[in-house]
């Protein structure tokens, strides 16, 4: 069995922010490539969650504006089916997902319907927290020192 | 392009001063996504040396800000108890340096990363005394006549209304999807708007953790003035306590003194009373903002017009924190 792409990308960012870095004497170049390392780190950490985050997310819209909105289940039909897409199409449908969250979750305001609208926060807490890499943020400072 | 930069300033710097220059150094400064920024060490024929620092218009800028706009702001506070750098020249004109530029003397002190925690240790206390001091001093600062005529043209009251209109038409100008925290968060500030001061202060527009040097306990300068306007000094307060800039130690903005300390320091410092929702407004409206600044970020890395690793991180990390302040704070408020 071949090495997973992540684990390409992990040996890559290492070895730019431990090697190849150190070597640079221009400040601004040594910065900018250590933070190439760091960048390259992160994405390795969530390439393999990538696809079936999205996918997650995506369930989860669908699943929200089932219950708390008044658009027919037919509609979302096509955006509501997960087999067999790629990253593109899921993402793709992402985007059609989070405009109608978006326009609903207005609608939610204006009546000031205080349960909704707290379901509304968790579920965007939710789809924050899976795509996050906030909590990453200590590879970045290792890469400046 | 350093090299060539270099040679071109020498000649300038030459004709500038009427007299003949030789360099010692020209070092570009990592950081910054609106200029680029070079220390300059330079000698004259009676080995007198002088440190300089140029800030030059970059090709692709995430905040399209004129010279002129930081250079004023860096004008209204020499000799005051705001610390800045002596302004030497300013030029608009790209005929010298190939972009706009501005020139001034390199002040003594590091500009730390305000993504680090305890980067201040162990003088965060006398160092969070002069950080919200220093703000307050920047909210009651009267500034010269003519200064203040050239920042009125771009300000239109009420100040609120006015940046945020600014900083949305940003977000939907720039951004790659839709993002429904940060519309809720939108729709919030326009629907629940803060009091209109009957007085107004200079902004900094982005006082923080990083932008100012210090040495050892003592802060040296307040740098970065592009963002410079006219307007409610709670604005810069909003910024400068948003806990990005402390974010593994919430209660300690900028990593300096804990919140309510701050406070105090900047209300003895103004003479300002602060109402607390109107500086969560404010403090809500940092996070729209700094988003703003994140989606045009990512939107010139995505198109390829700028590169540089600043970009793609910024749309990444401070991004996701800015979403996650203006969640807590709409939910607070539901």
């Amino acid at each position: 069995m071949k090495p997973d792409i992540n684990i390409a990308l992990l040996n890559a960012a290492q070895e730019i922010i431990n090697r190849f870095s150190p070597l640079i004497e221009d400040e601004y170049e040594r910065s900018r490539l250590g933070s190439w390392g760091a960048l390259i780190l992160i994405s390795a950490m969530k390439l393999n969650d990538a696809s079936s985050s999205l996918r997650k997310e995506n369930m989860d819209i669908v699943d929200w504006l089932n219950k708390y909105s008044n658009i027919d289940e037919k509609d979302l039909d096509t955006l509501s089916s997960f087999n067999g897409k790629s990253l593109d199409q899921y993402d793709e449908d992402n985007q059609k997902l989070r405009a109608l969250l978006n326009s609903e979750i207005e609608k939610l305001e204006m009546l000031h319907d205080k349960d909704s609208l707290k379901q509304s926060i968790n579920l965007m807490r939710s789809m924050h927290k899976r795509r996050s890499v906030s909590d990453l943020i200590g590879l970045l400072q290792q890469s400046e020192n | 392009m350093s090299q060539e930069l270099s040679s071109s300033f020498l000649d300038y710097y030459t004709e500038f001063s009427e007299r003949e220059y030789s360099l010692i150094s020209f070092e570009r400064v990592f950081g910054g996504a609106s200029r680029e920024t070079y220390k300059i060490h330079v000698k004259d024929k009676s080995e007198n040396e002088e440190k300089l620092i140029l800030r030059i218009s970059q090709d692709s800028s995430l905040i399209d800000t004129d010279q002129k706009t930081e250079y004023l702001a860096y004008s209204a506070f020499q000799d005051s108890k705001v610390p800045v750098p002596v302004m030497i020249d300013m030029s608009e004109e790209d005929n010298k340096l190939g972009a706009s530029f501005m020139l001034m003397r390199e002040l003594k002190g590091e500009a730390a990363t305000p993504f680090t925690p305890d980067v201040y240790s162990p003088h965060e206390e006398e160092l969070g005394n002069q950080f919200w001091s220093i703000l307050g001093n920047i909210a009651k600062h009267e500034i010269n006549d003519e200064i203040f005529e050239n920042f009125s043209k771009e300000t239109k009251k009420p100040f609120w209304k006015n940046e945020l209109d600014k900083w949305n038409k940003v977000i939907h100008e720039d951004s790659i999807g839709v993002e429904p925290i940060l519309e809720a968060g939108i729709r919030y500030l326009y629907k629940n708007p803060p009091r209109e001061k009957d007085f107004v202060s200079m902004v900094h527009g982005d006082y923080r953790s990083g932008n100012f040097l210090y040495l050892d306990n003592k802060i040296t300068g307040i740098l970065d003035w592009e963002m410079a306007h006219l307007g409610d000094p709670l604005e810069d307060l909003g910024w400068a306590l948003s806990p990005i800039w402390s974010w593994q130690d919430k209660d300690r903005p900028a990593y300096l003194v804990k919140r309510e300390d701050a406070l105090t320091i900047w209300k003895d410092s103004s003479g300002i009373e602060i109402n607390e929702s109107d500086l969560e407004w404010w403090e809500l409206f940092a996070a729209v903002k700094g988003m703003a600044i994140w989606i045009s970020a990512g939107h010139e890395f995505k198109s390829g017009k700028n590169t540089d690793p600043i970009n793609l991180f910024s749309a990444w990390i401070p991004g996701d924190i800015h979403l996650e302040i203006i969640l807590d704070i709409l939910e607070k408020n539901i």
